[in-house]
């Protein structure tokens, strides 16, 4: 288990975690979700040993990693840019940390060559071995990375957006791919990424991380669900979250309500018992098998409704007319503080 | 660019360009094959090898002394090499540092670009006189290599920074994390991704010191360099067994580079097998 306990870490003024604390269980596909800027990879480059915090403590399974050089602390990388070493080919890049490790490094040449041939073969690159770095596709890159930190069996495994990089198509088909290995493995994976789809769809559990600290960490469909707080929810790309004013007896502080669990009548047409929250249609937006509506509150406050294609449930809308959104009461998620 | 006159004009200028560059060489050239009764200028008064046979001291009794180039030539190659070894390391180890920020790292970098910059005469006239001061001897192995390190470091360092400079970090760290020491991961991962510029970097301290002229005057002692010993022999009288030693010296030079050429190609295709992913990424 690996344990980051109130991690600090400042580039001079800038503040990039602060007080940051996560528990990656053992065995366990550990997505942390952040927008881009958020530390993310910053909280990575601590753990690896990269950087070091400016306060706080990391431990893996009760030994302190902080402090202790990288090449010491038995953690796997994998970049987003893949890092693979130019010189050499899928074979030699794979082979890299068996042969040249600081802690028994191995000599015996067939046994190098087995070992990173079953790594190969794990990531799907069965007879690639021979092939320069780039002489493949984008996709193979990415496994050969993997490989090359799996073959090492690290006690962790941290990923640093790594399907970034990769088209939609590949995308899909690496979390699957990723997902698998995993479980094979039975290593625990922390998986950093900017967006909310890769991590509900990748993790057993889902850390946000905003602010310089995570703001909620829970299984994905409980985060989904029910976000803790505003940050969390605004992560998810899913809720509205508005000032509660803006309804009538909405109460205090801010509201969240779906994307799909709002509502819409015309004016003075929303069922009683609904809450109602009068907004101006400014465009709807097309993408599929969802259609997205924008509203601007009277405060401004921009919320969006989405409609599933098979199920439509929305009225024709016209732009710049003003409807009524209303949502049940008990589907609106009640969060302290005031509106951003 | 689809111009009638542009092009042959341009053509025309880059070959006149050529040719004031290499001119003074190409005299040089057709003048080493002057014949025995023949002096260091035009016309030539028959084609002979006869020069060269008597700068590698292979003809009969000549009534020319030959010239005293052998033991300095031996000089310059060995402390050019001396140099260029001393430059490269050095330059390879001062870029690795200035990759991260350190205090004082503005005037280390002015510093150590100094020594390319200020007069070669006034450093080497300087070095003379403190040599004198501290009552060291002037040597070409002492003195006037001190020099040609610090004239040639600079250059090797700015190559060396510039190579770093787009050196992607990351592969670095891939080594570390794989539990690889800082040691092997220099020597399995960066040297070899660095390679080409130290080759770069080698071959500016090479021909640098080799044909160093200012700083070596003062500060050679008694056994000259060959720049110091072609120099000598002007002051005597000028023989066409000059010019085919230039001819010779500059083919030793040319032989350099194609070394350089040849193992730059070979290493640059390998890595064009193995290309850089951040091109195709």
């Amino acid at each position: 288990m690996l344990t980051v306990r109130q991690v600090s870490r400042r580039y001079g003024e800038t503040v990039a975690l602060e007080g940051l604390s996560l528990e990656v269980p053992a065995d366990t596909y550990m997505s942390l979700l952040g927008a881009s800027g958020s530390g993310k990879t910053t909280l990575l480059r601590l753990i690896a040993g990269f950087e070091e915090p400016d306060a706080g403590q990391i431990a893996l399974d009760g030994t302190r990693l902080d402090g202790k050089p990288p090449h010491q602390r038995d953690i796997g990388f994998v970049f987003q840019n893949f890092a693979l070493f130019p010189h050499l080919s899928v074979a030699q890049n794979v082979a890299f940390g068996l042969r040249y490790r600081a802690a028994n490094p191995l000599t015996d040449n067939e046994e190098i060559r087995a070992r990173s041939e079953a790594a190969l073969e794990l990531v799907g690159l069965k007879g690639f071995g021979h092939r320069g770095i780039g002489a493949i596709s984008g996709g193979q890159r990415q496994r050969v990375a993997l490989a090359r930190t799996l073959v090492c069996e690290p006690r962790i495994v941290l990923l640093d957006e790594p399907l970034g990089a990769l088209d939609a198509n590949l995308r899909a088909r690496m979390c699957d791919e990723l997902k698998a290995i995993r479980e094979r493995l039975g290593v625990s994976f922390l998986h950093v990424t900017g967006s909310e789809t890769e991590a509900l769809t990748m993790g057993d559990r889902v850390a946000v991380l905003s602010g310089g600290r995570i703001v909620q960490a829970d299984a994905p469909e409980r985060l989904f669900a029910e976000p803790a707080n505003a940050q969390a929810a605004r992560h998810l790309n899913a809720w509205n979250i508005f000032d509660a004013g803006l309804c009538a007896g909405g109460g205090a502080g801010q509201l969240g309500v779906r994307f799909d669990q709002i509502d819409i009548s015309a004016p003075g047409q929303a069922p009683g018992a609904h809450l109602r929250l009068p907004a101006r249609f400014l465009a709807g937006e097309f993408n599929g098998p969802t259609a997205l509506s924008f509203f601007r509150a009277a405060d401004g406050s921009l919320l969006q409704v989405t409609d599933h294609l098979s199920q439509p449930r929305l009225p024709d809308l016209v732009e710049g007319q003003d409807y009524d959104l209303h949502f049940a009461p008990q589907t609106a998620r009640q969060f302290p503080g005031a509106a951003r | 660019m689809e111009s009638r006159i542009l092009r042959p004009t341009l053509g025309l200028y880059a070959a006149a360009f050529l040719l004031f560059l290499y001119g003074p060489m190409i005299v040089l050239t057709i003048l080493s094959f002057q014949g025995p009764e023949g002096g260091p200028q035009f016309p030539v008064q028959d084609w002979s090898l006869y020069w060269y046979k008597q700068l590698l001291g292979l003809s009969e009794a000549s009534r020319v002394a030959q010239l005293p180039v052998g033991d300095s030539l031996l000089r310059s190659i060995t402390l050019a090499f001396m140099t260029t070894v001393v430059s490269t390391v050095l330059g390879v180890m001062s870029a690795e540092a200035f990759r991260t920020r350190f205090k004082g790292s503005g005037p280390a970098f002015y510093l150590i670009i100094l020594g390319m910059m200020v007069p070669g005469v006034l450093v080497g006239l300087g070095m003379a006189l403190l040599s004198s001061t501290l009552g060291i001897s002037r040597a070409w192995w002492g003195t006037s290599f001190v020099l040609h390190v610090v004239y040639t470091y600079p250059f090797a360092f700015l190559v060396m920074l510039a190579i770093f400079n787009r050196f992607d970090r990351t592969v670095e760290e891939a080594a570390l994390s794989l539990g690889v020491s800082p040691a092997q991961t220099f020597r399995r991962v960066t040297f070899p991704i660095i390679f080409p510029g130290v080759l770069s970097a080698m071959l500016f301290s090479f021909t640098l010191s080799y044909d160093e002229f200012a700083r070596t005057l003062f500060t050679a002692g008694r056994d000259l360099t060959l720049p110091l010993a072609i120099y000598g022999t002007f002051s005597v009288e000028i023989h066409p067994n000059i010019f085919a030693f230039g001819v010779l010296t500059t083919l030793f030079s040319f032989t350099l580079l194609v070394i350089y050429g040849l193992l730059m190609k070979r290493f640059t295709n390998r890595a064009a097998r193995f290309a850089g992913q951040e091109d195709n990424g």
